[in-house]
């Protein structure tokens, strides 16, 4: 149990410091029993439960925005079963997503889904956000993966939900579960499926002098038949930044797109795949196609990519993380409209982000102690959400809702759509005090919070420290 | 009045059939008092409205391939067939996705996608004339699951018209879409219990240059069994790995063997290489290689292998216990009809760790439903205690009423029953189609 005010400082964030909000006190249970005693005590006091993995959310979902406890998975980092016959890994949640991919590599396999912050997100974050990652075009996302999961809710109920050998008369819980953002319970154990690491790997890349080109590059690759495991563009503002800082890769600064194409899979035919997305590139008007040929060329191909973000730190103080998806056609159209926004606030807007899935992550710079340019980001941001909302795209694709996009909610769904969402939370968490106030706009007060009822005389971490050894 | 007539004065054209017209759609042998064919989301929403004022409860259905399939319904008074609601609205090749009333049939769909080169790699049981919303709905997945995945990796949004009469729509037409809770989730395996889907956006798939089937057939069938465990070991994705094991008059008659059939997919060269890896499995090299056309018929025949069954069974255990799940699915023998159809076939998703015991007949007699109930419950037991599920796909009513086509309700049992009543709070659609709700 953490009480110690300097220590629950890392806990009021999370990779969006836009929102902060200290929690009452963080509790650290180490297995799926002492999860489910720590809900049940702090349910009796009225305290709302805030779900937690590694803090690398980007929608502040993890945040204990009304006064909340913190449930940490940081003790439950264990591995529980390993079956590389039937391809199926059992896992705690605190276990960080790459790290059961090295689990698995010495049985030839891997977890598919690789969000950037793999090296640090946890598995059971991975199941709150049913998260991506830049090869989930081919692979797809967590929910496609997670076959089977124990969840404790807000009442300290234990409910198991799927397995992989397991058909019943039920709804797909899982599927439902995966993706609600820590609002319906924790996920204690999880079962998911791996698969077989790819024979070999090709990857290009291409520039481009106007960034419609790359997009259309893109619509031709795909549109073609190709079936490429991951599609990015870095636009020039991005390129700039990165060979600014001490990641430079090598990108031409005066270009306005940079395209990375990667196939994975068979080695044969390989060659013939990556040649091919070549010659579309050039036909899209790329000036500049390069091929990696060994492991250390590849990983120079996507350095520009991978340390995008790292990157924009340096040119900005504050950065604003925007996350839609569009349909892939519409892209061009889009990243017009996008540009036309930034001239018009006057911002500066870097856009790096997974074409192929059409999941554009437009990052608006900015310093937080200009009031002004603070303003006008988020009019920016509001303006962008209903330009993907216009051609048939979507608010989020996957970073979540979770404080940061409440209030776009109503651009994609009608009250009864978010009247059935709610109402749907509360059949797992019939109280209200599992993340309460995250995902659906103007959630009344949890009835489980009465403010008169809150305990006074207890401190926090007398109640927690009761239940959890 | 009739039910029948009240519904004619919803549907301008009349799309009614009542009495003898409706035996067809029969549900688990009893026949509905009205079958309405409405052409809109608001026809559905106002027949449903009307069925909620007067308390009838509704089946939705399509063509009407899954009408026996699950627990047979509590009370049948309407069955909604969207069969007339099978326009594709929306389609962008360069999307690879396509938005189509739920009516649509499968085979439709298919001629709309070929010209572009795509598809959607769905294959369930049953004739390629079954529609897209019945497909989805029941979960029903074919061999293609191995390489391709079941519906619900499908589907990218949903219009549901709930009992109630709202339009609710879920999800979209892109591929990634975290805005607010996964209720699309909900949808494929609902079994029409939740409200009914109207429309559907999928996600289509690129045809593959290449499509070759490559056969083993063995005397014995433990080396099959091996053969299968070593394919599924691969270390790369097949379109399809089955076993297939014909019944006992197909052996005799037609001198059908056991076979299994690895179904491969992908650029001409990749589907060489992967045959390549294939072949190097096996102690023997394959009986035959189908390619394309023939790849692609052989595999119709597989999807026809419930035709005629009166009996399926489906049994889900981990892969490795593949010869665990052979073991049990034999027990199923003591209730076949000895001499009449096939007898009892045996196709399994290898990869799935699922194995369909499908049966010509079963076996009557004074006292059959209480033997055949208690074989399939001993079996039930025996792939429960290993960890594994059995389903009963479809059967004869009195059968599923007696063991239940589903398994026993675990600890999601109050979530299932809260889900349900956030949606048909009265029970009216499909009411005990899924044993739970």
């Amino acid at each position: 149990v953490i009480t110690d005010d300097a220590r629950l400082l890392v806990y009021e964030s999370d990779g969006l410091t836009t929102y902060r909000h200290r929690p009452l006190a963080v509790v650290l249970p180490s297995d799926t029993d002492e999860t489910a005693r720590v809900a049940r005590r702090v349910r009796r006091e009225g305290i709302p439960l805030v779900p937690r993995g590694a803090g690398t959310g980007l929608s502040g979902g993890a945040l204990a925005h009304r006064p909340s406890i913190v449930v940490g998975t940081a003790r439950m980092s264990e591995i529980l079963a390993l079956d590389p016959v039937n391809r199926l890994a059992r896992v705690q949640p605190g276990v960080v997503n790459a790290d059961l991919s090295r689990a698995a590599a010495p049985h030839g396999l891997q977890y598919a889904p690789d969000p950037s912050s793999q090296s640090a997100c946890t598995l059971g974050g991975n199941v709150a956000e049913n998260s991506g990652g830049p090869h989930c075009l081919k692979y797809g996302v967590t929910s496609r993966y997670v076959t089977g999961l124990t969840l404790v809710t807000y009442r300290g109920d234990v409910i198991r939900v799927g397995g992989f050998a397991s058909e019943r008369g039920s709804y797909d819980l899982v599927g439902l579960f995966v993706g609600s953002e820590g609002c319906f319970g924790i996920a204690t154990e999880i079962e998911v499926r791996l698969v077989p690491i790819p024979q070999g790997v090709r990857t290009l890349l291409a520039i481009f002098d106007e960034i419609e080109g790359a997009a259309h590059a893109v619509t031709e690759i795909i549109g073609t038949g190709l079936l490429p495991a991951a599609v990015e563009i870095v636009d020039g503002e991005t390129i700039r930044a990165v060979e600014a800082s001490t990641f430079a890769a090598g990108y031409p600064v005066d270009a306005d797109a940079a395209l990375v194409v990667e196939f994975d899979g068979v080695e044969a035919g390989l060659d013939a795949d990556i040649s091919a997305a070549a010659r579309l590139c050039q036909a899209a008007g790329a000036r500049e196609v390069r091929t990696a040929d060994s492991e250390e060329e590849r990983a120079a191909l996507w350095q520009g990519r991978k340390k995008a973000f790292g990157a924009m730190g340096r040119i900005a103080p504050d950065l604003a993380v925007q996350d839609a998806t569009v349909p892939r056609t519409r892209l061009p159209e889009v990243l017009t409209r996008i540009r036309e926004i930034a001239t018009r606030h006057d911002l500066v807007i870097a856009n790096v982000f997974h074409a192929g899935d059409g999941n554009l992550h437009p990052n608006l710079l900015f310093d937080r102690r200009n009031a002004d340019q603070l303003e006008r980001v988020e009019r920016a941001s509001g303006e962008i959400m209903q330009a993907c909302v216009d051609v048939g795209g979507t608010i989020t694709g996957e970073h979540g809702v979770g404080l940061d996009k409440r209030g776009y909610m109503h651009m994609v769904h009608t009250s009864e759509e978010l009247e059935a969402m709610r109402r749907v939370k509360a059949v797992f968490d019939p109280d209200g005090g599992m993340n309460p106030g995250k995902v659906i706009p103007d959630e009344d007060p949890p009835e489980a919070l009465p403010a008169d009822q809150r305990t006074a005389n207890t401190s926090v971490g007398e109640i927690a420290e009761g239940e959890s050894p | 009045l009739s039910i029948g007539t009240l519904i004619s004065g919803l549907l301008p054209d009349g799309q009614v059939l009542e009495g003898f017209r409706a035996e067809p759609w029969a549900v688990c042998d009893r026949v509905p008092e009205a079958v309405a064919f409405p052409e809109t989301d608001d026809e559905v929403a106002s027949v449903l409205c009307m069925a909620r004022t007067h308390g009838w409860t509704c089946v939705p259905a399509g063509k009407g391939t899954w009408l026996d399939g699950g627990q047979p319904p509590s009370r049948i008074d309407v069955v909604m067939s969207l069969t007339r609601m099978d326009r594709v609205l929306e389609y962008e090749p360069a999307d690879l996705n396509l938005t189509a009333e739920a009516g649509v049939g499968l085979d439709l769909l298919s001629k709309r996608t070929e010209p572009h080169m795509q598809w959607l790699p769905l294959d369930p049981p049953g004739l390629p004339r079954g529609t897209l919303g019945a497909t989805v709905v029941t979960g029903s997945a074919g061999p293609l699951q191995a390489g391709y995945g079941v519906p619900r990796d499908h589907v990218l949004g949903a219009t549901l018209v709930r009992p109630d009469g709202t339009v609710l729509r879920f999800g979209g037409r892109v591929v990634k879409n975290v805005a607010g809770f996964d209720l699309l989730k909900l949808v494929a395996g609902s079994w029409g219990t939740l409200g009914v889907v109207t429309s559907l956006t999928v996600r289509l798939h690129p045809r593959p240059a290449a499509d070759r089937s490559v056969l083993f057939s063995g005397a014995g069938d433990a080396p099959l069994v091996e053969l299968a465990r070593g394919l599924a070991r691969l270390p790369v994705s097949l379109a399809a790995l089955d076993l297939l094991v014909p019944g006992d008059a197909e052996r005799m008659g037609t001198g059908a063997t056991p076979l299994v059939v690895a179904r491969l997919m992908g650029s001409r060269d990749e589907v060489d290489e992967v045959q390549r890896m294939v072949e190097a499995v096996g102690p023997e090299s394959p009986e035959r290689v189908l390619e394309g056309e023939h790849s692609a018929r052989l595999y119709q025949n597989v999807q026809a292998v419930e035709e005629g069954a009166e009996l399926v069974i489906r049994l889900r255990m981990l892969p490795s216990r593949l010869t665990r799940t052979l073991e049990i699915a034999e027990e199923a023998r003591a209730i076949v009809e000895p001499n009449r159809g096939f007898g009892m076939r045996l196709a399994g998703y290898v990869q799935a760790g699922l194995l369909r015991v499908i049966i010509s007949r079963v076996a009557r007699g004074d006292d059959w439903l209480e033997r055949a109930g208690t074989v399939v419950s001993g079996m039930r037991d025996a792939v429960e205690s290993d960890g594994g599920s059995l389903i009963i796909s479809r059967g004869p009513p009195e059968l599923l009423q007696a063991v239940g086509a589903w398994g026993a309700s675990g600890s999601e049992r109050a979530l299932v029953e809260g889900v349900k009543s956030v949606f048909d709070a009265e029970a009216l659609l499909s009411p005990g189609r899924l044993g739970v709700v």
